[in-house]
């Protein structure tokens, strides 16, 4: 039993367990990461050991693509070039990864920065922490053998691997959409009333829409059962105004096939924190 | 496998998920697309494409897509929450007549499509309901702006339910927490005023003034305004047949516009307040026994989360 909290210093077995990685020395390398205390305590909890920060990036010259004015209508080269380059960045992130013989990566980070000397180079950056199983179980690679790849927290981990799911990829849909012009008529048209303006409406709900809809598929096509934390985040990088992304991203999931290598089933129970 | 092969199969994913542009099979597909969404939402419905969507999503032919967290995924199996997917709905709305009315109208028919969609999923309920808006910066999209709701469709196991989803901006854990209370969210209570006032005199005015002093006629015009959009919210909850309101949270301005040899100075206050609306027995407890802890962390409020985006 652990008596450490009432002598006021470390238990014995914690103290043993030191001094001997401190003799041993590491042999294996050392793991870079971004973890929190606590998230890098449950990716361990979770059952994994983290190798390392893996990165990769791209830097993306946005093709043009004229609209019709008075149109609502999808920019097709836009929504490819935002996918296209988020997914370079990905793929050379899982490079890294499964150079490390990674099992997965976690805490992935996706950011979006536009070059202030051309506005139409925008640059992908994916980071995110690079994990293995420690008993080297192979069942938590995923899709096609790559490492999984999620937004999750190691926290998260845990937590998702209790309620009896494994992370597969981060799955995600892009879609840049321009909402017409609906003109000064139609616009003075309305000065005076209070009604809908159905044009711009069904712009943002289409352009939403297909965002979720490409997110979804995509889950499809991993085989997943669901997609878990799923964000949805409008973005304009600078384009004319009538022009805006929607982009829909979160964690594919699919139940753990393998039960035993869970960690001990959590009980949960209610609390309320009292100062919050 | 060489980079080169790799950027092959990336392209042809991209391909495969965005169409091309400029063919003109796929021109005549966004318009009638376009079309398709004229009519439905004239209809107060969502096209054929979306309510296929849903119902495929719904019973597990396409995968379940949920806002959740992996700790709120938990309450499946501790309370029978069972995610269904993602629903939303918006609406831009034009209030040149009336500010008031415009943001109450806005918000509401944004909430009724994204119930709509989660009725067509067979939801009980629309959690962790986030609302945001947004504006055009020119002169065609003048006094309107877009209201928009997303949330997570569920149902809840053993739960007889009739009418439309239930609507709650908290997550899925704290609505089990709420379930389990015997307390019910049902839906989103809004309030707004607006409100322009002349000051001819400058009664309102203490520029010349070398004392401290509140300045009352100011200060009673924003009670005023305040105070009937709040009234507003409250009529608002009890038409939904609530008990009370949650987590409210509300937005106050207020403009000055100096006046000139025709027009009086002129102060513009207007006030908006949202909360979730519950339903509960007064004087009727069930302890749930909570055990206390401190947070060493601070948590953020859902109900103020919610509302980041709406100013």
């Amino acid at each position: 039993m652990d008596t450490a909290p009432q002598t006021g210093q470390l238990s014995h077995q914690a103290l043993e367990r030191l001094r001997g990685l401190r003799s041993e020395g590491s042999h294996e390398g050392i793991f870079t990461s971004d973890f929190s205390v606590n998230e890098f305590l449950m990716v361990r909890e979770a059952g994994f050991e983290p190798l390392g920060l893996v990165v990769g990036s791209c830097i993306y010259h946005v093709g043009v693509q004229y609209s019709s004015w008075s149109k609502n209508q999808e920019m097709t080269v836009l929504s490819q070039a935002m996918y296209h380059a988020r997914e370079l960045a990905m793929s050379r992130m899982e490079q890294e990864a499964a150079a490390l013989h990674a099992d997965g990566i976690v805490g992935v980070r996706l950011e979006v920065k536009r070059m202030e000397w051309d506005q139409d180079i925008l640059e992908f950056m994916a980071i995110g922490t690079a994990i293995a199983h420690s008993a080297g179980h192979p069942m938590f690679k995923g899709v096609g053998g790559k490492p999984f790849t999620s937004d999750l927290s190691g926290q998260d981990l845990w937590l998702l691997l209790q309620s009896g799911y494994r992370p597969l990829e981060m799955v995600m849909g892009s879609c840049v959409y321009h909402m017409a012009h609906q003109g000064v008529m139609r616009s003075l048209g309305n000065v005076g009333r209070n009604a809908e303006i159905e044009v711009f409406t069904q712009a943002l709900y289409d352009a939403r829409e297909l965002a979720m809809e490409r997110m979804q598929r995509e889950a499809g096509e991993a085989k997943a059962e669901g997609v878990v934390g799923v964000q949805l985040k409008e973005g304009s990088h600078n384009w004319q105004p009538h022009v805006i992304e929607f982009f829909a991203v979160g964690t594919a999931v699919t139940p753990v096939e393998d039960k035993s290598v869970l960690p001990e089933k959590l009980i949960p129970q209610i609390v309320l924190p009292v100062n919050d | 496998m060489s980079f080169k092969d790799l950027l092959k199969g990336v392209v042809g994913a991209v391909s495969a998920q965005v169409p091309q542009a400029q063919d003109p099979a796929e021109m005549a597909r966004q318009d009638a697309r376009m079309q398709e969404w004229s009519v439905a939402l004239r209809r107060n419905s969502v096209p054929g494409f979306v309510a296929e969507r849903l119902r495929h999503t719904a019973v597990g032919k396409l995968p379940w897509v949920s806002t959740a967290s992996p700790a709120d995924l938990l309450t499946l199996h501790t309370h029978g929450i069972e995610t269904l997917g993602m629903v939303s709905g918006n609406c831009w709305f034009h209030f040149g007549y009336s500010w008031t009315e415009g943001h109450r109208d806005g918000w509401n028919a944004a909430i009724a499509r994204m119930q709509h969609e989660a009725s067509l999923m067979g939801a009980h309920a629309v959690v962790e309901v986030r609302l945001k808006t947004r504006r055009l910066n020119d002169a065609e999209a003048r006094a309107s702006m877009d209201y928009a709701v997303t949330g997570t469709a569920v149902t809840i196991k053993g739960y007889a339910h009739s009418g439309p989803p239930l609507v709650a901006t908290v997550s899925q854990l704290e609505f089990a927490r709420l379930l389990e209370a015997g307390i019910l969210p049902i839906g989103l209570a809004v309030g707004a005023h607006f409100e322009w006032m002349a000051d001819p005199y400058g009664w309102a005015d203490a520029q010349r003034s070398f004392y401290n002093q509140e300045l009352e006629v100011l200060a009673g015009f924003q009670r005023r305004v305040r105070a009937t959009a709040v009234d507003g919210m409250r009529r608002h909850a009890r038409s939904l047949r609530g008990s009370g309101v949650l987590g409210r949270v509300q937005f106050t301005e207020m403009f000055r516009e100096k006046g000139n040899n025709e027009e009086p100075t002129q102060y513009l206050c207007r006030h908006i307040a949202f909360g979730t609306t519950i339903l509960h027995r007064r004087n009727q407890h069930e302890s749930l026994k909570p055990r206390a802890v401190l947070m060493l962390g601070r948590a953020k409020k859902p109900s103020l989360e919610a509302a980041e985006d709406i100013i």
